[in-house]
């Protein structure tokens, strides 16, 4: 197998869910001497993306994407063992996701914290219903990067606006980013509550958080 | 939201023929046009006399089909459903219900 | 260069030329037919949209004689509760509202529904239900509708008995949150059963399964199966099933319906499996995007539902609420900008109501 072969089938092991045959490529990659990185970042990465382009279409569904997200942890594990330890990959950042009180929609939640999963964040879900104090301690227990809060109902999109002044209040929001979302929740509301963030899916806020992760 | 709606689309309820082609959706499955002509057929109208007020209040009220303002004496509720039923030739559960219990 | 006032998609006035317009209504014709597989709008189809959108009347009509049947979904909170528990609008009684409806607003159907609007929490208090129906039934003449969600999210932990999807998934146990949708979605076909069948047997003239699939493809799966089982038993029932989202959710993936999987189909394919659970009335709903203006999102929605339209046997009533149908993101939206949705669904989509 050519070395271009090889990052082609990473790259369709992870599209297909196959953990076998991701830890497969893997260990091929590690006997051929290649450069792990470049395996992961042209190999595994590229499918992880197409993953996500595919559940964005609803042409592959929630349960697939995990299942290739474990396949492509497998493989960077078996290639992470070949790197030296400060090269490793880290998290893509630390997240407190929950709904807010009086709301007891989780769905959407759910598939936001799935999917910060699959993309390497640390994620803290608080569940729904969740009182906003609870948001605010776990952020100061973490020291999270980021808080995402979803709301489904008009009367308790206001409790986002509420966990911005309480952030304040507790001496905590300069040091973490707000995302907000459900929905009745629009990128008006958030610019009026002067969140950091807005998103229409789960596939845009991952794309978010990676933007405020990075800063 | 519905009431927008009503206004801007919809076929006037009971103040017109609406409930009357609702009834061919629900229990026949007949499309917008079909229902509307199968609708004017028994009722000796044309389709678009389905939506209009002037017309239908008084063809409801000389089939005793119920009308929004009814006068005293005129068929109401279940009445009026007998009557839809018989006209349009159609089952209507509460009314089939009524019958099996005055039988009984 | 002229500009004209139209909504985006968070119900705001925005300003756009004629031009920009134009753009817009072709791009979410192409947006629809690119994720639907679905062809996009006719040139004279988006010529007519633009018509209406360039028409800066505050409220616009459809054509006398195009009028389509209306119905509502929500139940008999739509007076005094507006969108379920979004507020109090006017303190009046259920068969109040009912009235209101038949003989103020001129709604072609009536419907009632318990606040929670869930068939699991109507399961228990049925015979109120029962009686709720009755009553109705004596004072009103228009079709009555029941409405009410299968809502499988109620059947989760902490409110249910199996263990929630959405806290399986994330930890990556992916056969535990398969299983459990799977118990979840039968259990919730025999409530709506249970409750569809007294109902029937109160004198009701149709069920609405509201929201199908807000839970994913076993949330569909509950509603296709309880619909087959509820004509089987009850023919004379009347089910309308009215969706909640555009395509249907893969939260197991693998779920099928008489051979063909659920996970993701639009409502060009959703309307199919309607039908071969023996459905009455089918109501496609199209998400709105608020990012996007009023025109992209009509488009949008008008060329999926149209896909729909065409692809059906049976009545088709379109959800055009709240952030669905191309209708903005507003508790209380604007008339122009929901008449507008409504004139197109019916003209250019081609719908059997509303």
């Amino acid at each position: 197998m050519t070395e271009q072969e090889l990052l082609s089938a990473a790259t369709e092991a992870v599209v297909a869910a196959n953990e076998e045959k991701a830890c497969e490529v893997a260990r091929e990659a590690v006997s051929l001497g290649l450069d792990p990185l470049r395996v992961i970042n042209e190999g595994f990465t590229p499918g992880m993306r197409e993953v996500g382009d595919l559940f964005e279409r609803g042409t592959m569904f929630l349960p697939e994407v995990i299942l290739a997200s474990e396949a492509m942890v497998a493989a960077v594990a078996i290639l992470e063992e070949s790197l030296p330890a400060d090269q490793r990959e880290k998290t893509a950042g630390s997240v407190v996701l929950g709904t807010i009180e009086g709301d007891v929609h989780d769905i959407g939640k759910g598939i936001v914290a799935t999917l910060l999963r699959v993309y390497g964040f640390e994620v803290h879900d608080l569940g729904r219903d969740v009182p906003l104090t609870s948001f605010v301690e776990k952020v100061a227990e973490t020291g999270a990067d980021l808080v995402g809060t979803s709301a489904l109902m008009t009367t308790t999109m206001v409790g986002q606006k509420a966990l911005e002044k309480m952030l304040k209040e507790a001496g905590l929001r300069d040091q973490v980013k707000t995302m907000v979302g459900g929905a009745v929740v629009t990128q008006y509301w958030a610019d009026k509550i002067g969140a950091d963030a807005y998103a229409e899916n789960a596939q845009e806020a991952v794309a978010k958080a990676l933007e405020l992760a990075q800063g | 939201m519905p009431i927008a709606h009503s206004v801007v689309s919809g076929m006037g309820g009971m103040r017109t023929a609406g409930d009357l082609v609702a009834r061919m959706q629900f229990t026949q499955k007949m499309r917008i046009s079909e229902a509307k002509a199968y609708v004017a057929n028994k009722l000796k109208v044309s389709a678009q006399d389905l939506s209009d007020v002037a017309v239908m209040r008084e063809v409801r009220e000389e089939l005793g089909f119920g009308v929004v303002l009814g006068i005293p004496g005129d068929p109401k509720g279940m009445e009026a459903k007998a009557r839809i039923a018989e006209v349009l030739d159609i089952r209507i559960n509460c009314v089939e219900r009524l019958k099996r219990r005055g039988r009984a | 260069m002229s500009t004209y006032k139209v909504r985006a998609g968070d119900g705001r006035f925005i300003s756009m030329t004629a031009d920009e317009i134009r753009r817009d209504l072709i791009e979410g014709s192409e947006d629809a037919a690119d994720r639907g597989g679905i062809p996009p709008l006719e040139e004279n189809e988006i010529d007519r949209l633009l018509d209406l959108f360039l028409d800066q009347a505050g409220v616009v009509g459809v054509q006398i004689g195009n009028q389509v049947v209306s119905t509502q979904d929500g139940g008999d909170h739509r007076i005094n509760a507006d969108a379920g528990s979004c507020g109090l609008a006017l303190a009046i009684g259920r068969i109040q509202e009912l009235h209101l409806h038949e003989r103020a607003f001129g709604q072609d159907t009536i419907e009632l529904g318990h606040i929670d609007y869930s068939y699991k929490a109507v399961r228990p208090i049925v015979a109120q239900e029962q009686s709720y129906v009755e009553h109705a039934l004596l004072t009103t003449t228009s079709p009555l509708m029941y409405g009410a969600m299968p809502n499988l999210g109620l059947y989760y932990a902490p409110d249910g008995p199996y263990a929630n999807p959405s806290d399986l998934l994330p930890a990556g146990k992916v056969k535990e949150a398969l299983a459990a949708q799977e118990e979840a979605s039968l259990h919730a076909q025999r409530d709506i059963v249970y409750v569809g069948t007294r109902l029937a047997d109160s004198g009701l003239d149709a069920m609405n399964l509201d929201t199908s699939g807000s839970a994913g493809d076993a949330d569909f799966l509950a509603s296709l199966n309880a619909a087959e089982e509820l004509k089987a038993k009850r023919p004379d029932l009347g089910i309308e099933m009215g969706m909640a989202s555009e395509f249907v959710l893969g939260m197991h993936g693998r779920l099928s319906y008489k051979g063909e999987r659920l996970a993701g189909m639009y409502p060009h394919d959703q309307v199919r499996m309607a039908e071969a659970a023996g459905v009455d009335v089918f109501g496609p709903v199209v998400n709105t995007n608020t990012r996007r203006s009023t025109p992209w999102n009509v488009a949008r929605a008008v060329c999926f539902v149209k896909a729909c339209v065409q692809a059906a046997n049976i009545p088709i009533h379109a959800n055009v609420g709240m952030g669905v149908g191309g209708i903005p993101v507003l508790d209380t939206p604007s008339l122009d900008a929901v008449s507008r949705a409504s004139v197109a669904m019916v003209e250019i989509a081609r719908v059997d109501g509303l």
